[in-house]
C-alpha cells in the first residue's frame, strides 16, 4: 500500500515536470554589471530580481513567446529567450516554472509561475548586453496570447 | 575512361561559367512562402545580397548612421513589421536573401537613423 502511494506520488511529479534543458546555460556579459544578479544567493537567500527587472504578479498564468525563438537555460531561476527575428535583443525571464526549453513558435508557452521578473537586453557594439526599459506593448504580447 | 574525362570537362565548363556543380534538383530552395509571410511590405522581389556586400557590411560598426549601411546593402527584399521592444524606439527590420545561401536571409535592424545590428534568419 505504502509503495503504491510512493509510486503514485512519483508519477504525479514526473507527469508535471517538463523536459529538462538539454544544453548548457547561456552566459551573457552585462553592460551594467551589478555585483548581485538574479539567480545568486546572498545571506542564504536567493536573489530573485535586480537592476532592470520588471516584476509582474502572474498568479500562475503563462508567459508566451513573442516571436518564433528559443528558450535557453541561464541560471538556477532564469532563462533566456532569443529570436532570429530580433537579433539584437534578448529577454531574461526569471521565476517561471514548467519551462519549455528549445525552439518555440510565436504564441507558444515559455512557462508559468506566481511572479515573473523580466529584463530586456540589447546588444552593444562591444558584444555586452545592456538592460533597457521594456515597452508596454512587448510585455503585453508576452502575457496575452 | 571516356565518361570520366567528359565528366571532368563538364565540371571545368560549369566552373568556368561560375555555375554550381550540383544538379538543380539537389539545390535547396528557399521557402519563399514562409519568407513573404514574415514581411509586411515587399520592396524589391529580386533583391539578394552578395558575399562581397555582406563582407562590407561586417566592417560597419553597430550604432553607425543608417545611411552608411544602406549604401552597401541597397534595396531590401522586404520590410518586416516595425516593433516596439524598448520605450522610446521603433525597431525597423529589413530582409535580404543571401545570393549564395538562398535558405538564409540577412535581417538588418534600424532604430531611427541608427543602424543597430544584424542577424540571420533561416527559412
Amino acid at each position: 500500500m505504502q509503495s503504491l502511494r510512493y509510486a503514485s506520488i512519483l508519477l504525479l511529479i514526473v507527469g508535471c515536470t517538463k523536459k529538462p534543458p538539454t544544453e548548457a546555460p547561456r552566459e551573457i556579459k552585462l553592460y551594467q554589471n551589478w555585483e548581485l544578479q538574479p539567480g545568486q544567493v546572498v545571506g542564504g537567500h536567493a536573489v530573485v530580481s535586480g537592476l532592470g527587472d520588471l516584476s509582474i504578479a502572474l498568479k500562475g498564468d503563462a508567459v508566451y513567446a513573442p516571436f518564433d525563438g528559443r528558450v535557453q537555460p541561464h541560471n538556477s531561476s532564469c532563462v533566456i529567450f532569443s529570436s532570429e527575428e530580433i537579433p539584437v535583443y534578448l529577454f531574461r525571464l526569471c521565476g517561471l516554472r514548467s519551462l519549455n526549453f528549445g525552439f518555440l513558435s510565436a504564441g507558444d508557452t515559455i512557462g508559468s509561475g506566481k511572479e515573473l521578473q523580466i529584463a530586456v537586453l540589447t546588444r552593444q557594439p562591444d558584444g555586452r548586453w545592456a538592460l533597457v526599459e521594456p515597452s508596454k506593448k512587448i510585455i503585453e504580447q508576452m502575457l496575452l496570447r | 575512361m571516356v565518361v570520366g574525362g567528359s565528366l571532368l570537362a563538364g565540371g571545368y565548363l560549369l566552373a568556368a561559367f561560375g555555375l554550381p556543380f550540383n544538379l538543380p534538383s539537389s539545390v535547396p530552395k528557399p521557402n519563399t512562402k514562409e519568407r513573404s509571410l514574415l514581411c509586411s511590405e515587399i520592396v524589391e522581389p529580386k533583391a539578394v545580397l552578395s558575399r562581397e556586400q555582406l563582407a562590407q557590411l561586417m566592417t560597419v560598426p553597430e550604432r553607425s548612421q543608417r545611411s552608411k549601411v544602406q549604401e552597401i546593402v541597397k534595396q531590401p527584399y522586404c520590410r518586416l513589421p516595425g516593433l516596439s521592444i524598448r520605450v522610446g524606439a521603433t525597431t525597423e527590420r529589413e530582409l535580404y536573401p543571401l545570393s549564395f545561401d538562398p535558405q538564409t536571409s540577412l535581417l538588418v535592424l534600424y532604430e531611427g537613423q541608427t543602424y543597430v545590428g544584424y542577424g540571420f534568419k533561416r527559412f
